[in-house]
Formats: structure tokens, sequence, C-alpha cells
């Protein structure tokens, strides 16, 4: 994880260090983006709720404390609310279309790009997808990344091990 | 995250294009930096409460050992209590009490003033005090000396009963009758025998009662007069009969009523004086001394913590079934979370 490198500020007369919002947003802003591409696996709804979640970042940032967790897996937790959030309206107006389009093909959403990786990465289930972001890409360690999932330490390394070997396999088929 | 069995696997995932696209960096940008709002800093809620708990325990038990130590106070332990009136010339029987405690080891009681009755005013004055003395032959010595102070003060003693039982606290009780006009003198004189272990006081004002017993009276005296002076003269024989009927019974009703004024004048004039000696060895004095205070600022705080977590089981009681109801509550609601959460995450 890269240091962020900001203008720290006292915080509320506690004399906690803490980076500027500004400084937080510039430096994790494509580890945010990163880990809201391979929770949805669509771009153009990684790039919305990438914006919604800085968004929700700027209004809650007083309540960011930084003796609690770093910035990146504090991000992290508000993206991941805000892709639950957005995949509810999603489920909730699939449901109403369902009503009244009964019966036409739903489209599969997923894109994350044209390669075999990305096509088996669009395989895996949401929750496989985020760990592999969080542990793989965004190299949060252990116990952080299972903060953020809301899961035990063993769980998130469990389904860690479960989304790898899935994609190794599936990759060792493509190879061979 | 580094596991060699994957190590190209994850090369390879490192390597997809992820970037924030500069759209979506310039809407970021753009929201700038939050305006510093200063506010209290709020704690965590399990942080306040392994604060609060504490602080709130340490405060019951503050209080607890205030409200000892002040219930404990001597002056908490001899109170006066006056019914106004008395001195003031109200009509009707009222009446003063004062005691009941007169600690024989607290200064400020030893030396509070006696009340004296009022001048001018007819007032029932009855005293009572329970005073210590050394040993058997201070009794007998002070059982005379009290009876010397009321013959000097122009009083008699109406009776003495002194107990000396070996092994057993000696005791005298005197009742003693003494004119209102020195009875203040008498008593300061006595209180000087031992040490004041009690003292009582009682004023009844007498005006109401003389009042109407005058009042009762003057009426007699005018209708004996009349009667008297009607029977003088030619009546006839039926009529004169009443008369002298209602005469008798009202020369009866004069003599009582005289009788019963005479009576209330006396009481008026001569106060009563309950005295008792004895050699007991004050456990009223030790259990009000230091040690004695201390127990008592124990128990006083004792009950005081008694109550508060009588108050605070009380509300456990009560609130227990809405705790519980709004625990199960929140673990319902985020269990359901969790469960939609997983779902999401499985299918989306």
């Amino acid at each position: 994880m890269r240091a962020v490198n900001a203008v720290t500020t006292s915080w509320a007369g506690l004399h906690v260090d803490r980076p500027s919002f500004s400084a937080v947003a510039e430096s994790e802003l494509d580890a945010v983006h990163r880990y809201l591409l391979f929770l949805t696996g669509n771009r153009a709804v990684a790039e919305d709720l990438t914006g919604e979640t800085f968004e929700r970042a700027f209004r809650r940032w007083r309540r960011f404390d930084p003796s609690r967790g770093t910035p990146r897996a504090w991000l992290c937790r508000i993206a991941r609310s805000t892709a639950l959030d957005h995949f509810r309206a999603e489920e909730r107006r699939r449901r109403r279309e369902d009503r009244f389009a009964h019966g036409v093909a739903v489209v599969d959403e997923t894109e994350l790009g044209p390669g075999p990786l990305e096509a088996a990465l669009a395989q895996l289930s949401p929750a496989e997808r985020e760990v592999v972001a969080l542990r793989v890409l965004l190299e949060l360690d252990g116990p952080t990344a299972a903060r953020v999932l809301g899961i035990s330490a063993t769980a998130c390394s469990t389904r860690l091990s479960r989304a790898l070997k899935r994609l190794e396999e599936m990759m060792s088929d493509v190879r061979a | 995250m580094s596991a060699p069995e994957y190590a190209e696997l994850i090369r390879e995932l490192r390597a997809i294009p992820s970037a924030a696209p500069e759209s979506v960096r310039e809407r970021v940008r753009a929201l700038g930096e939050p305006a510093p709002r200063w506010s209290i800093p709020q704690l965590p809620w399990r942080r306040s409460l392994l604060v609060l708990a504490p602080v709130c325990v340490i405060g019951v038990l503050v209080a607890a050992v205030v409200h000892g130590v002040l219930s404990s106070s001597p002056s908490d332990q001899a109170f006066e209590h006056v019914q106004s009136g008395a001195q003031h010339g109200a009509a009707g029987s009222n009446k003063q009490t004062f005691g009941p405690a007169t600690d024989a080891t607290t200064p400020q009681v030893l030396r509070s003033p006696i009340v004296p009755p009022t001048s001018g005013r007819h007032q029932d004055y009855d005293a009572w005090m329970r005073i210590r003395v050394k040993d058997l032959d201070a009794l007998t010595q002070e059982t005379n000396e009290a009876m010397q102070v009321v013959r000097s003060c122009g009083g008699y003693v109406a009776s003495v009963n002194q107990t000396t039982t070996a092994g057993a606290p000696g005791e005298a009780d005197l009742v003693m009758r003494v004119p209102v006009a020195h009875v203040e003198d008498a008593l300061v004189r006595l209180a000087d025998l031992g040490t004041v272990l009690d003292r009582r006081l009682s004023i009844v004002d007498l005006e109401q009662t003389l009042r109407q017993q005058h009042q009762r009276i003057l009426r007699l005296r005018l209708f004996i007069a009349r009667a008297t002076a009607e029977l003088q003269q030619s009546l006839p024989a039926d009529v004169r009969l009443r008369l002298q009927f209602a005469l008798e019974q009202a020369k009866a009703s004069l003599s009582q009523v005289a009788r019963a004024n005479k009576g209330t004048l006396r009481v008026a004039a001569l106060s009563r004086i309950s005295l008792t000696l004895t050699t007991e060895h004050a456990a009223t004095a030790v259990r009000k001394g230091g040690a004695g205070r201390f127990h008592r600022a124990a128990t006083s705080a004792g009950h005081f913590l008694a109550g508060a977590g009588a108050v605070v089981l009380f509300l456990l009681i009560v609130l227990s079934p809405v705790i519980v109801l709004v625990v199960l509550g929140v673990l319902g609601v985020r269990a359901y979370r969790r469960r939609e959460e997983r779902r999401l995450l499985a299918s989306a």
C-alpha cells in the first residue's frame, strides 16, 4: 500500500494527525475503483459507484478515525455499502421489470474486459471477486480484509483460496 | 498476498487495467476539502460504557459516603420542634415541645438554652431530664442536692423513688413542682448535677382555658343574681319552684367551675419537673461518641446504597423485557442484513 503523502491536520483537539480528504481521495481513488470494478464486474457501474463512494466519504469524513484503521479500509467499507445499496436497487428494479416484461431474457451486465481472465472473473460470484480484489489487488492484510467484509479472518482466507483455485482451474483450461 | 502456486494468476490479475477514468477523477477532485467543523469527539459506545460504568459506581459510592457523613452529624440528632402561637398570644391551648435527645457528649446541646416560660401568660410548663452521675454515692448526694435546689427555688418534691441494686445501675426518679417564675433557674441548676443525657420540655398555653372559665363564672354569677332578685318578688308556685331548682343548679356549676379555675391557676403557677438521675455508664453517650458516629455514618451509607441498589434492581426488572426485545431486534436486523448481503453477493 502506498503511503499517503498529505497535509496533516489536528483532529478536534485530540492531537491525532490525519491526512486531508483530498490527499486521501487522490491516493486511494484507483484502489477504490479497482475494488468496485471487481465487486460489480461492470466498468460503468464501478465508475458511478466510485464517485458516489467518495461523495459519501466526503460527507462522513469527520467520523474517520485514523487510529482505528487505514483510509483505504475505511473507504472500502463505504464502497462496499454503496455497492450493496446498488445491488438492492438493481434487484428491486429487476423484480419490477419482471412483473411487466415476463419472459424477456435478462441481459448479463457483467463486463470486465475482453480477455480470458476477465471472462473467468465474470464466472465468479461478487463475493469471490471482492475478496480477490481486497487481498490481491489492494493488498489488504487478512484481518483488515475480513473486517471490511464483515466475516472472520478464517472465512476470508477460505473464500480467497476457493476463488483463486476456481480462477486457476478456469485459466489452466484456457492456457491448455 | 503472495501464494507461489498462484503467482502467475496474481500477476495477470494485477495487469488488468483498472485505473479510475479521468471523468471520475475530476468528479472526486471537485469535492474539494470538507469544511472543518468543531464538535465534541464522539467516543464509541463500548468505550463510553467502559468509562461511564465505573464513573457511575464511584458517583453512587461518593453520594453514599456524603449522605452517611451528613446524616450522622450531631446536629441532626438533636432536633427542636416549635409550634408557634404559645409565645405570641394566639388563642387556644398551644403546646411547645423541645427534645427529645440532648446528647451529653455534644457541647452545643449542653449549652443549648432552656426555653423559659412566657412572662404574663399562664402556661403549663412540664420538663423532663435524664442526668448521668458518676456512681452510687454521687447518686444519693445529687438526689439530695436536687431536692435542695427545688426547695431553694420555692418549690417542693412531690415524689422521690431511688433504686440501687448491686450490679445494676442506680436510678433516682424525682417529681418536683417549682414556681414557674423560678423554673428556668431550677433547670439550669439541676443540669449542673451531672451530664445531661436527655431533656424534654413541654409548654401548654392555658390562657384560653382560663378565659373560658372566667366567662362561664361571670355568666353563672349573673344568672344567680337575677334569679335571686326574681325570687324575692311574688311568683306563681310552679314558676318559683322551677327558678329555685335552676338557681341550685347554677350554684353547683359555679362552685365546680371555680374549683376548675383554681386548679388551672395552680397548674399555671407551678411547673412540673421530672428528673431521673442515673449511674448508667451512658451507653447513649458512648454510642454517640466518635466510634458511634462512624457506625451511624456507615449504617446510613449502607442504607443509601441499599436504596440505590433497590432502584437499580427495580429498573432492571421493569426495563429488562424492553432491553431483551431491543437486543433481539438489533441481532435480528443484523442477521437479516448479513443474510441479504450474502444472497446479493452470491447472485448479483
